[in-house]
């Protein structure tokens, strides 16, 4: 195969990879903080994508048409609107069941998730078509031999590297990242430090959700197009890619994401039946990792109470 | 108080006038039935045809002539299969349903063939265009008003060859429907022999990224890439090959021609082609008469490419209920018999497995954000051209 | 102390439960105009609070749990009276039956996750084999049909045990994460693969048992009766035949096992038990009920397709049981019943079916846990209660 298409193929790759991996730094920082599974991440990502098309078509009824404008806009305020979702999940459905079985906590945030992506296919004007989502971001491109360098997908890969490095600064470097990694810890010594519990676990679904607002953007530019299940492919996705990486490792959720990806790619070159093969591949080779490794590659530290 | 006497009013005034209009229309109620995909990704199509459908039962029930009021039960098959299946047994085994307009999605029409069959259930499809709907068995229940898509794709494969294009690579759904397309079309390719098949590409009906097959055929670099499939992929496929910067021409079937293609491409819809049977709407014999009626309606929306043909069938429907009664075996027994009766769409003949002849295919291009006839349209007389047209 | 027998509980609360609900269920199906659908709703939903209110409830499950065996027979009497009602309504008839075959795989669904506590998030894929299996042999072999059910349940328990390993080897989340994968697995597989039909899916041919067609109209004495009768028999006989040996597995020293199994895994080791041989147990017995299932339900709809068997699906299988309590059989019932029947009649909800169950199960989640009818702790000597 010649550089150039093999170029082609890593850049599919990575620009899948880094959509997983914001997906699955979000799966990986609930846990962390509240030992939970948050199923509905994915359908939050949707919620968020849709926030955006709304916001822009909002904006247009205004007459602003700017494309970076009407991108910052729709980015913060999606943004915004999910960290807030966030918050409400945890406060309302989250934390009220963590006296109970941790599967409820699984089975509620599937159910959640089920009434977001309905939610969305039902009230959201003409929700079960797919949408098109407007191209904001440069259309330019450089053809280096069979490679179609786009400039678009160039900068959505650097903002997600930035969004993924300023998260990395957040936990390690800042007061409120130190106050998180702690209630990761160890919930009750936080407490006793005198960290507000509820307060640190409210930020980080905010930051979390937030993220996936960001991703869900990020997946509307890259296909030009919204539809109310996208959410749920990535979900699942970004999930396993999660625990492939080792749940509560943000090192492993970003592994986990373009591994994940990786594998897609390497099934559509390897499997002569083009892509039809490729999600059964990964997921197959899912499942045959968690044989193997039955908490993630990244092994995690459990202990329990006898 | 107000309130209160308003309302005591308009509801003896509608006491009163649903009292007249029940005296009035001492007829008996029949109940015809209407399944299309109303939610999805072709939902326009869907919604277009039970409005023309919905037209067709209004305008026989304003008609003082007709021996019966005519109720239309309207199911949604979502353009799955599987819930084509559910919606037909439901449809099929009420027995107060005498026959009913079928199906936009060849995918669902195929499904249930067998069972309309199994209860006995008379049906006329009017959009989809997988031959092996009726010709797979040779049902009496199963009829069928518009084109198949054979013909569709010798035009295709026609004017393919015409242009001077030489490699053609094929992406194709895996349903029955982008099988069939993909079937047809490299047999009238082949015949012609001018051109040829470089790839052939299955995706699934409800894919989102096309990265893997799109990047196979930019190492391919075909003249044309040929689409058999419907609007939701087909927009998706258009789109990214513009990311992946292929430039070649974009050739696709009936499955896309609708409003919701160019609205969800904008620019890059142009210089699309797309074929069709039946010559377009207004061109039709009765096309003015319907489009007269339809927009007097004012439904939300248009008929779309296939509307016209839904109103025949269930005018057809309604016609034969008229002349044999409310009957599920007359109802059959009347449309095995099916020779130039006259409908909006020209005089329908069923042979002798159900299926109309459409000989008009029309040829489309997408020019300035609207499918334009080919013979009229820039392309045709060399003003623009299309990608690698020489 | 001695267990002194006590005062067993009166037959009749039970058996008048059971008349009322049979009747209001006949009611529902029979009623077709949407505001009478929803009036015997709000009813419904009045009266069993008003019930649970006045504390009747209490007194009919332990009518219940003493008299078992003859309220069971009351309820197959009750199943013929609804299909006597609906002897020539085709599609009552196919509401019922698909109500009755969802509940065989829930109870299978519940060997696993309420005896067990083994996650099965992939209850419509094994569902699923069952119906494939029964659509290539009806078409491509001549297997006796009844043969071809049971066939049905063994692949499914044979693919199941693909899984067992990742099953047996990962904890709560993860666990959860392995069938799930495997649920869209499975319809992605069934979707590129041709060979088995691919996204357009298969016909599946009747059933025929010694040469009499079940997809025949049957005429006895004058009397029309639907084709789906004949299916009718066949899913009535097969879930009371699956109840029983729910029930008596749970009462045996296997459903010990599982039941300790489940409570606390640690504990259970310690005191012998080996747990890996019990999960596997409970997993290839669930998923072989759910793929028998799979298999006449197939043969009921004549049509298998893999959007049949998606992920979706398989949570609907999960919110019966949570919504029926989590263990209980007849909670099981009940709520299948309610989870099929109710948004088929009422056509306005049809659309938001989903939303609707999923609302209901956080309802349930946040405000009472344990299902609407939860199982009882565990009696170890008939006549002991709690």
């Amino acid at each position: 195969m010649d550089l150039g298409l093999f170029a082609q193929y890593v850049m599919n790759g990575l620009m899948l990879g880094m959509m997983y991996a914001l997906v699955a730094v979000g799966f990986t920082l609930f846990f962390g903080v509240l030992d939970v599974i948050k199923f509905s991440h994915g359908d939050v990502l949707t919620v968020g994508a849709f926030t955006a098309l709304a916001t822009f078509a909002g904006l247009n009824v205004l007459g602003l048409k700017s494309q970076w404008f009407d991108l910052a806009i729709m980015l913060v305020l999606a943004t915004l609107a999910m960290a807030l979702l966030g918050m409400l999940i945890a406060r309302y459905l989250v934390m009220p069941l963590r006296s109970a079985p941790p599967l409820n906590t699984l089975l509620i945030t599937l159910m959640l998730g089920t009434v977001l992506r309905e939610s969305v296919r039902l009230f959201y004007p003409q929700g079960a078509n797919p949408k098109p989502f407007p191209a904001l971001l440069p259309r330019s491109s450089i053809d280096l031999g069979e490679f179609n360098l786009r400039l678009d997908n160039v900068l959505m890969l650097a903002a997600g590297v930035a969004v993924i490095v300023g998260l990395q600064y957040l936990l390690n470097r800042t007061k409120l990242g130190l106050a998180i990694r702690a209630v990761a810890q160890d919930e009750e010594t936080a407490r006793t430090m005198g960290i507000n519990f509820t307060a640190i676990v409210l930020v980080t679904f905010a930051i979390g959700s937030g993220l996936a607002a960001f991703a869900g953007v990020m997946d509307g530019l890259y296909y030009n197009e919204v539809n109310f299940g996208i959410g749920l492919y990535l979900g699942v996705v970004g999930f396993s890619a999660a625990i492939i990486g080792g749940l509560g490792s943000i090192y492993g959720a970003i592994l986990g994401g373009f591994l994940f990806a990786g594998l897609q790619t390497v099934g559509t070159v390897m499997l002569p039946f083009a892509s039809a093969y490729k999600d059964v591949f990964a997921f197959a080779v899912v499942i045959a990792i968690m044989a193997w490794r039955p908490t993630g590659l990244i092994r995690e530290k459990i202990s329990e109470r006898v | 108080m107000i309130r209160t006497g308003k309302l005591a009013t308009a509801g003896l005034t509608a006491l009163a006038i649903a009292l007249a209009v029940g005296v009035a229309s001492a007829k008996d109620k029949v109940k015809v039935g209407f399944i299309g995909p109303l939610t999805g990704g072709v939902s326009v199509n869907g919604i277009g045809g039970r409005n023309s459908a919905d037209l067709a039962v209004r305008l026989r029930n304003a008609d003082a002539k007709a021996k019966y009021t005519y109720e239309l039960v309207v199911l949604d098959d979502e353009c799955k299969p599987n819930v084509a299946v559910q919606v037909a047994t439901k449809m099929a085994a009420d027995k107060d349903i005498i026959a009913a307009a079928t199906h936009y999605c060849s995918s669902t029409a195929i499904a249930t063939v067998d069972t309309y069959h199994k209860f006995g259930f008379p049906v006329i499809v009017w959009g989809a265009v997988l031959p092996d709907i009726t010709y797979r068995n040779k049902y009496a229940e199963v009829h069928r008003v518009n084109g198949t898509m054979i013909n569709q794709n010798d035009v295709n494969a026609e004017l393919i060859s015409k242009l001077g294009f030489k490699t053609v690579a094929v992406i194709h759904d895996t349903t029955d429907y982008g099988k069939g397309h993909n079937k047809y079309f490299s047999e009238a390719l082949a015949r012609i022999g001018k051109a040829k098949i470089v790839g052939t590409f299955g995706v699934t009906a409800d894919q989102q990224d096309f990265a893997a097959e799109l990047t196979k055929i930019k190492a391919l670099n075909p003249d044309v890439i040929y689409f058999g499939g419907l609007t939701p992929i087909g927009v998706r496929i258009r789109s990214q090959m513009d990311k992946l910067g292929i430039k070649a021409v974009f050739d696709a079937t009936s499955g896309i021609v609708s409003d919701a293609y160019i609205q969800g491409l904008g620019p890059l819809a142009e210089g699309t082609l797309a074929f069709r049977e039946g010559a377009p709407t207004d061109k039709l014999p009765g096309g003015k008469f319907f489009m007269e009626k339809y927009n007097a309606q004012k439904y939300d929306n248009p008929p779309e490419a296939y509307g016209a043909f839904a109103f025949a069938a269930m005018s057809m429907i309604l016609d034969s209920i008229e002349k044999v009664g409310p009957d599920r075996n007359k109802v059959i027994a009347d449309l095995a018999n099916v020779k130039n009766r006259p409908s909006i769409v020209g005089n329908i003949t069923f042979d002798d497995h159900g299926q109309n002849t459409v000989a008009v295919i029309t040829k489309y291009v997408v020019q300035d954000g609207k499918f334009t006839e080919w013979d009229e349209s820039e392309y045709a007389s060399g003003k623009r051209k299309l990608p690698g047209q020489k | 102390m001695a267990t002194e027998e006590k005062a067993r509980a009166s037959l009749w609360p039970g058996l008048l439960a059971l008349a009322v609900a049979t009747a209001y269920l006949i009611a529902l199906l029979a009623v077709e105009k949407q505001a009478l659908i929803i009036a015997l709703l709000a009813f419904g939903i009045v009266a069993v609070l008003a019930g649970a209110w006045l504390g009747m409830f209490g007194s009919i499950s332990r009518s219940f749990a003493d008299h078992e065996d003859a309220l069971g027979l009351f309820t197959i009497v009750a199943l013929l009276a609804v299909a006597a009602v609906f002897h020539e309504d085709h599609f009552v008839l196919l509401l019922v039956i698909t109500a009755l075959l969802y509940s065989v795989a829930t109870l299978g669904l519940n060997i696993q996750f309420g005896y067990a506590g083994v996650l099965n998030f992939a209850g419509a894929s094994f569902f699923g084999i069952g119906a494939y299996t029964s659509a290539v042999l009806n078409g491509y072999t001549a297997v006796p049909h009844l043969i071809v059910l049971l066939i049905g349940g063994l692949v499914a328990a044979l693919i199941g045990s693909l899984l067992l390993l990742p099953v047996l080897r990962t904890r709560g989340h993860y666990a959860a994460v392995v069938t799930i994968a495997f649920a869209l697995l499975f319809k992605t597989f069934l979707e590129v693969n041709d060979v088995l039909g691919g996204p357009q899916g298969m016909q599946v041919k009747g059933m025929k048992i010694l040469g009499w067609s079940f997809n025949d109209n049957i005429e006895v004495g004058g009397v029309q009766l639907s084709f789906y009768m004949n299916y009718f028999v066949v899913s009535s006989l097969l879930l009371v035949g699956a109840f029983i040996v729910v029930r008596r597995l749970e009462r045996s020293w296997i459903g010990l096992n599982l039941d300790a199994l489940r409570l606390d895994e640690t504990a259970a080791s310690c005191f012998g038990l080996d747990i890996a041989r019990w999960k596997i147990t409970a997993f290839l017995i669930g998923n072989f009920l759910i793929g028998l299932a799979g298999a006449l339900f197939g043969m009921v709809g004549s049509f298998v397709a893999p959007n049949n068997y998606t992920f979706a699906d398989s949570l609907i299988l999960v919110s019966i049981i949570l919504l029926g309590g989590i263990g209980n059989p007849w909670g099981l019932i009940v709520a299948t019943f309610i989870v099929v029947v109710v948004p088929e009649k009422l056509q306005t909800i049809q659309e938001y079916r989903f939303l609707l169950y999923a609302l209901m199960v956080i309802a349930v989640l946040l405000f009472r846990p344990e299902g609407l009818l939860p199982r009882p702790v565990r009696r170890y000597f008939p006549g002991w209660r709690r």
